[in-house]
C-alpha cells in the first residue's frame, strides 16, 4: 500500500507560524528527539473528524486530553487489553490525529490475558449493576458541576469573611473554583471509558462470531440485533413529539406554528390554561433532555436546545407538521422489537451446529447487555455535562472579559486551560494587591492573533491520513468506530490522489445504512444550516449529531466524510431506513450542494451523477 | 369459489387453484396454483381443465367412437396400440372443438391479451396430467391468436394418445381413454432474466441469496455466454452485501416469429448499466426466500423480467429445482472456536484482532 504524507512534511500554512503555541507542547510532531521522531512516521495517524470536524479551538482541546488519558489509561494501566495500549493523540494546523499503540510482543500479550480476564470478567458479569451505579457516580458529578459558581471580586471582602472567621478571601475561591471545573470535567471522562471499550471489546466479538458463522454478515444487521430500543439519546426528539402531540390534542398547534422566536411564542401560550399546561410539560422536558447538544457536544459552539429554544421549536414544528401530513414521526418502537426479533431468530434457525449457536447465542447476549452504555453514555457526557461545563466557562469569560483580559466572553475559548488559569492568577493578585495586571495589554492582541490563525487552519482541508499504514488494521476501536478499515484506507488514499488531480466523481466509504437512493445533494456544516434541507434531498456532512433527528424524516440519505458502521449517523439513518455511506473521507469538500449522487448505502459508494 | 363449482368449470386461472385441484386440472398446474399461493410467482396464465377434456370427447362424439374401437381391438399388442394411438389423434386433431369450449377458452385468451397490452399476446400450451405420465411432455411455444390456440390445445389433448403414453398405460392397467388439463400460460417476453441461488454458492452460507441477471432470455446466463450482473443478498434483512456489474456484451432473444431463440448484441449504454433496477431485485429475492422456505431448502431457481407486465407482476419464476452441491454435504464443521465462556471468546477475539477482508 502506498504510503500517507509524513506528518513531519506538512507544510504550516503562511501567516501561522507560531501556532503550535496554542497547544500543548507534546501535542506536536516534532523531530528533535529521533526515536520519537521514528515512531510518529511509523505510525498511521488517522484526522479524529468524527469527532472533530473543525480546527481546535484551544480551549476545546480539554475534551480531547481527557480521553487521550482516559482510554489510554484503561487499556494500558487499569484493564490491560491483551493486545492493545492507548491510542496517541497529536494536532497539526489546528487538527487532532490519533493512532492505536498496539502491543507486538506475544508474550506481553500473554501476560496480560488473565490479568484482563479477571478484571474485565468482573465488569461483564455485573454490568448491569455497575451500569447503575455509574449513572449515580455521573449524576452526583453533574450536580456538584452545578454547584461550581463564579463570581465577580468584591472591592472589599463581605464581612462573613471576618466575622464567619473562614479565613479564605474570594481570590482564592475563583482560582480554586476554576480548578474545580477542569477537574470535574477530566472526570467525568474518566467515567466515560469505564465502560466503553469493554462494551466495544464485546461487540466486536459478536460481530466475528456472526462473521464466521455468516460470512459478510453487515455490521448494521448486527447493530440492529444489539441496539436497545429504550435508548436515552433518542428521548430528546421523543419528548418533542411527545409535545407535538399534546400541542395538537390542547388544540395551540397553530401558536407554535407561528412563524417567530420560541420566546415569542411561549409568551403568547402563557396567555391561556392549555398554553400555560404545555409549558409546564415543556419545562418537564427540557431538565435534563434539551441539554442534548445541536452538534456532537465537543466545540464550545455546539449549544444545547436550552441554550437556544429556537432550535428545538423549529424541530418542534416540523414534528407538528408531520403528524398534521399523516406521517409517522419518532421510532416506530414496536415495529424495530418486531424487525430485531425476527432478523436474530431467522439467522440463528439457518445456523447448522450445536457449537455455533452456542457461539452466537453467548456472544449475542454480551452484546446486547453492554450496548445500552454504548449508545447512553453519550447523553450523560457529551451533551447534558458537556452543555452545562460550556456555559459555566463562559461564567469565567465574563469575569475575565469584566476584568478587561478578553474583548468579550467568547474569546475564552482562544486560551489553553493552562493559560486561563495563568491569566485567573494574574487578575485574582493584581486584585489581591492593587496592581495593574499584565493580562489586559498581553491577552487581546493575542487572542486576534490567534482568530487570524483559526481562520487559516478553517480553510485548510486536513489530510483524512498521516504516516504509514499497516498491513491489516487490527484495532477494534478504530474499525468499529471511527470506520478505519483495510479498505477504507485504500479509498483514503485513492481520494487523496484524486483530490490532487481534478476532482473524482466516485467516492467510496463504508455501508451505514442499506439501499440505493439518488438526489440532490445539501452540503450541512453546522446544525443553523440544517432548515436549509429540502425534501428528499442528501445530507452530506462531516459527520452528524442526534440532535438532527428532525431532520432525518426529510431526506433521502446521508454521507458523512468520517464515522464507521457505529457512528451516530450510520445508527440514525438505520432507524429511519435512509441509505447512508460513511467515512467517505472527502464527501463534503469533493461534494457540492446542489449536486446530483447517487449513494449505495450496501456498497458504501457515492457517484456524482451530475455538478451543479 | 367452492370445489363442486370448480369441479364443472372448463378453465381455471392458475391463482384459483390449489394443490389438491390436481385431479381437476392435472399435477402441473394445480402445482402452479400451489407456488402462487406460496408468493412464488409464475407467468399469469389459466388451465384447460380435465372435464374440458372430457367435455370434448363427449360432445363430438369421440369417446363413443374410441370406446367402440379399443373393445373391438381384442388381444393388445404393441402394433395395436400404435394404430390406435394413430387413430385417436387423428380423430381428435380433425375433430371440431365445441362453441362453449372455444368461447370461453377465447375469453381467457384475451383476458390475459389485455394483462399484458399485447394483442394476440404469444402463450404455451402444455400438458398436464393429473397422474404423472412419460410421454405427454409436449409443451408448443409461442402460440399466438384465438385460433392457433385452439389447434394447439386440441394437439396437446391428443398427446395423451402418443405411443409411448398408451404403452405406459397399458403396462400400469390403467384405461385407454384418457383426460388431461392443458396450461396456458403467457410466454415470458424476458427483459432481462438469470439465475438465483437461495444460498452463498461459494461456502454453502444459507443466510444468502446469489442473483445473477442479464438482459434478454436466460439462455445467455444459463450458458455462460455472457458476464451477468451478480449480486450476492442477505437473505434475512435483504441487505444487497456484493454487487458486481456485469460486461453483459450479447442478449438471447425470439426470432420475429418465436420459432427459435437468437443471439444479439447488447447496446453499449445498456452494458455499463445494471439490467434491473433496486425494486425488481428486491422483489427477486423476496421470491426467492418463499421458495426456499416453502421447500425447506436451497433452491436454484431461474427467473425472467417480463417486458409486458407491470412491476411486481413482471417478476416471473420459470423453473425450480434443489441446488445439488451444498444440499449433498453432510458433514458440517463449526465455523466458531469451541470456548466456554463469552468472556474466553472475548480474550481470544482481542488477541486475534479484527481481519479486515
Amino acid at each position: 500500500m502506498a504510503k500517507f504524507l509524513d506528518p513531519h512534511d506538512i507544510p504550516t500554512i503562511p501567516g501561522t507560524e507560531g501556532w503550535e503555541r496554542m497547544y500543548p507542547y507534546h501535542y506536536q510532531f516534532t523531530t528533535d528527539d529521533p526515536e520519537r521522531a521514528e515512531h510518529e512516521s511509523k505510525q498511521l495517524w488517522y484526522y479524529d473528524g468524527l469527532h472533530y470536524p473543525e480546527p481546535h479551538y484551544p480551549f476545546d482541546l480539554i475534551w480531547d486530553e481527557a480521553w487521550f488519558l482516559a482510554l489510554s489509561q484503561n487499556n494500558t494501566r487499569t484493564f490491560l487489553v491483551p493486545p492493545a495500549n492507548g491510542i496517541d493523540h497529536r494536532i497539526v494546523n489546528g487538527r487532532v490525529y490519533i493512532t492505536p499503540i498496539g502491543i507486538e510482543d506475544p508474550e506481553e500479550i500473554g501476560a496480560r490475558i488473565p490479568v484482563f480476564t479477571k478484571r474485565a470478567g468482573y465488569y461483564y458479569e455485573n454490568w448491569d449493576s455497575l451500569y447503575e451505579n455509574w449513572k449515580v457516580k455521573v449524576n452526583g458529578l453533574i450536580k456538584e458541576l452545578e454547584a461550581v459558581e463564579f463570581k465577580s471580586l468584591p472591592d472589599v471582602e463581605d464581612e462573613s469573611v471576618v466575622f464567619g472567621n473562614t479565613g479564605i478571601g474570594s481570590g482564592y475561591h475563583l482560582l480554586t473554583q476554576y480548578d474545580e471545573l477542569i477537574h470535574k470535567g477530566l472526570k467525568v471522562w474518566q467515567y466515560h471509558f469505564e465502560f466503553l471499550n469493554l462494551g466495544y471489546a464485546a461487540y466486536v466479538t459478536f460481530i466475528n462470531t456472526a462473521n464466521a458463522i455468516f460470512p459478510g454478515i453487515p455490521i448494521s444487521t448486527l447493530t440492529k440485533m444489539v441496539s436497545g430500543i429504550d435508548v436515552v439519546m433518542y428521548k430528546p426528539d421523543a419528548e418533542l413529539i411527545r409535545l407535538a402531540k399534546l400541542a395538537i390534542e390542547n388544540k395551540i398547534e397553530d401558536i407554535i406554528l407561528k412563524p417567530g422566536s420560541a420566546a415569542q411564542v411561549m409568551a403568547e401560550l402563557d396567555n391561556g390554561p392549555e398554553g400555560k399546561h404545555w409549558l409546564a410539560e415543556l419545562e418537564k422536558a427540557r431538565y435534563p433532555w434539551f441539554y442534548i447538544s445541536t452538534g456532537t457536544g465537543w466545540y464550545h459552539h455546539h449549544i444545547s436546545w436550552n441554550d437556544d429554544l429556537d432550535i428545538p421549536f423549529d424541530a418542534l414544528r416540523m414534528h407538528i407538521q408531520s403528524i398534521q401530513a399523516g406521517k409517522e414521526v419518532g421510532r416506530p418502537t414496536e415495529k424495530l422489537i418486531e424487525e430485531r426479533e425476527r432478523i436474530i431468530a431467522e439467522y440463528r434457525a439457518l445456523i447448522e451446529t450445536d457449537d455455533d449457536r452456542e457461539s452466537f447465542d453467548q456472544t449475542l447476549a454480551i452484546a446486547q447487555r453492554v450496548f445500552p452504555y454504548v449508545e447512553d453514555h453519550l447523553f450523560y457526557v457529551e451533551h447534558w455535562f458537556h452543555s452545562l461545563f460550556w456555559n459555566k466557562m463562559r461564567q469565567v469569560g465574563d469575569i475575565l472579559s469584566e476584568a478587561n483580559f478578553i474583548g468579550d466572553t467568547e474569546d475564552i475559548w482562544y486560551l489553553k486551560r493552562d493559560e486561563i488559569r495563568d491569566a485567573l492568577w494574574d487578575y485574582v493578585t493584581s486584585w489581591a494587591t492593587g496592581t495593574i495586571a499584565r493580562g489586559p495589554s498581553y491577552w487581546p492582541k493575542e487572542i486576534e492573533w490567534r482568530k487570524g490563525v483559526m481562520k487559516k487552519f478553517q480553510e485548510w482541508t486536513p489530510p483524512p491520513a498521516l504516516g504509514t499504514p499497516p498491513d491489516v488494521v487490527t484495532e477494534p476501536f478504530s474499525i468499529v468506530l471511527w470506520g478505519v478499515t483495510t479498505d477504507v484506507l485504500k479509498n483514503w488514499l485513492k481520494s487523496v490522489e484524486a483530490a490532487s488531480g481534478e476532482g473524482s466523481d466516485e467516492l467510496m466509504g463504508a455501508p451505514g445504512s442499506s439501499g440505493i437512493v439518488e438526489g440532490k445533494a445539501r452540503v450541512i456544516k453546522s446544525v443553523k444550516e440544517l432548515g436549509l434541507l429540502e425534501e428528499g434531498e442528501i445530507l452530506v456532512a462531516t459527520t452528524t449529531s442526534p440532535s438532527w433527528a428532525p431532520a432525518f424524516t426529510k431526506i433521502g440519505g446521508a454521507v458523512t466524510d468520517v464515522g464507521g458502521a457505529m457512528c451516530h449517523a450510520a445508527i440514525v439513518c438505520r432507524e429511519y431506513g435512509l441509505p447512508t455511506v460513511v467515512g467517505t473521507g472527502t464527501g463534503t469538500s469533493t461534494i457540492k450542494t446542489g449536486d446530483l449522487i447517487r449513494i449505495d448505502g450496501d456498497e458504501g459508494s457515492v457517484q456524482i451523477l451530475k455538478r451543479a | 369459489m367452492g370445489d363442486i363449482d370448480k369441479s364443472k368449470r372448463l378453465t381455471l386461472w392458475y391463482e384459483e387453484l390449489l394443490g389438491k385441484d390436481f385431479e381437476l386440472v392435472g399435477k402441473k398446474n394445480a402445482n402452479l396454483g400451489e407456488m402462487m399461493k406460496s408468493d412464488i410467482r409464475v407467468s399469469p396464465g389459466f388451465a384447460l381443465t380435465l372435464y374440458a377434456n372430457d367435455l370434448f370427447i363427449i360432445e363430438t362424439g369421440i369417446k363413443k367412437e374410441l370406446e367402440k374401437y379399443v373393445s373391438s381391438l381384442g388381444e393388445v399388442n404393441y402394433d395395436k396400440c400404435v394404430a390406435a394411438g394413430e387413430f385417436s389423434v387423428k380423430l381428435i386433431e380433425e375433430a371440431t372443438v365445441p362453441a362453449i369450449i372455444v368461447d370461453e377458452a377465447g375469453r381467457e385468451y384475451q383476458k390475459l391479451c389485455d394483462m399484458a397490452g399485447v394483442k394476440n399476446v404469444p402463450v404455451a400450451v402444455r400438458s398436464s396430467g393429473a397422474v404423472s405420465m412419460p410421454g405427454q411432455m409436449e409443451t408448443y411455444l409461442n402460440i399466438r391468436g384465438e385460433e392457433d390456440l385452439i389447434e394447439y390445445i386440441k394437439k396437446t389433448w391428443s398427446s395423451a394418445y402418443f405411443i409411448e403414453a398408451i404403452t405406459y398405460r397399458m403396462n400400469k392397467g390403467l384405461g385407454y381413454l384418457l383426460n388431461i388439463g392443458v396450461g396456458v400460460p403467457k410466454m415470458v417476453n424476458s427483459r432481462a432474466s438469470g439465475v438465483i441461488f437461495t444460498l452463498n454458492p461459494l461456502n454453502g452460507d444459507r443466510s444468502k441469496i446469489s442473483v445473477d441477471v442479464s438482459y434478454g432470455l436466460g439462455e445467455a446466463v444459463v450458458s455462460g455466454l455472457v458476464t451477468p450482473d451478480s449480486y450476492l443478498v442477505d437473505k434475512i434483512t435483504f441487505t444487497v452485501i456484493k454487487q458486481n456489474k456485469g460486461s453483459k456484451e450479447i442478449q438471447c432473444i425470439y426470432n420475429e416469429d418465436g420459432s427459435d431463440i437468437q443471439t444479439a448484441e447488447v447496446p453499449e449504454e445498456d452494458r455499463k448499466k445494471f439490467c434491473i433496477p433496486n425494486e425488481e431485485l428486491m422483489e427477486i429475492c423476496k421470491i426467492a426466500k418463499a421458495i426456499d422456505k416453502y421447500y425447506g431448502k436451497p433452491y436454484d431457481i431461474e427467473f425472467g423480467i417480463d417486458a409486458d407486465l407491470p412491476f411486481p407482476e413482471n417478476v416471473i419464476i420459470l423453473q425450480v429445482r434443489p441446488e445439488s452441491v451444498w444440499n449433498k454435504k453432510k458433514e458440517l464443521a463449526a465455523k466458531t472456536e469451541v470456548k466456554k465462556t463469552a468472556m474466553d471468546r472475548i480474550v481470544s477475539q482481542l488477541v486475534t484482532g479484527v481481519k479486515v477482508k
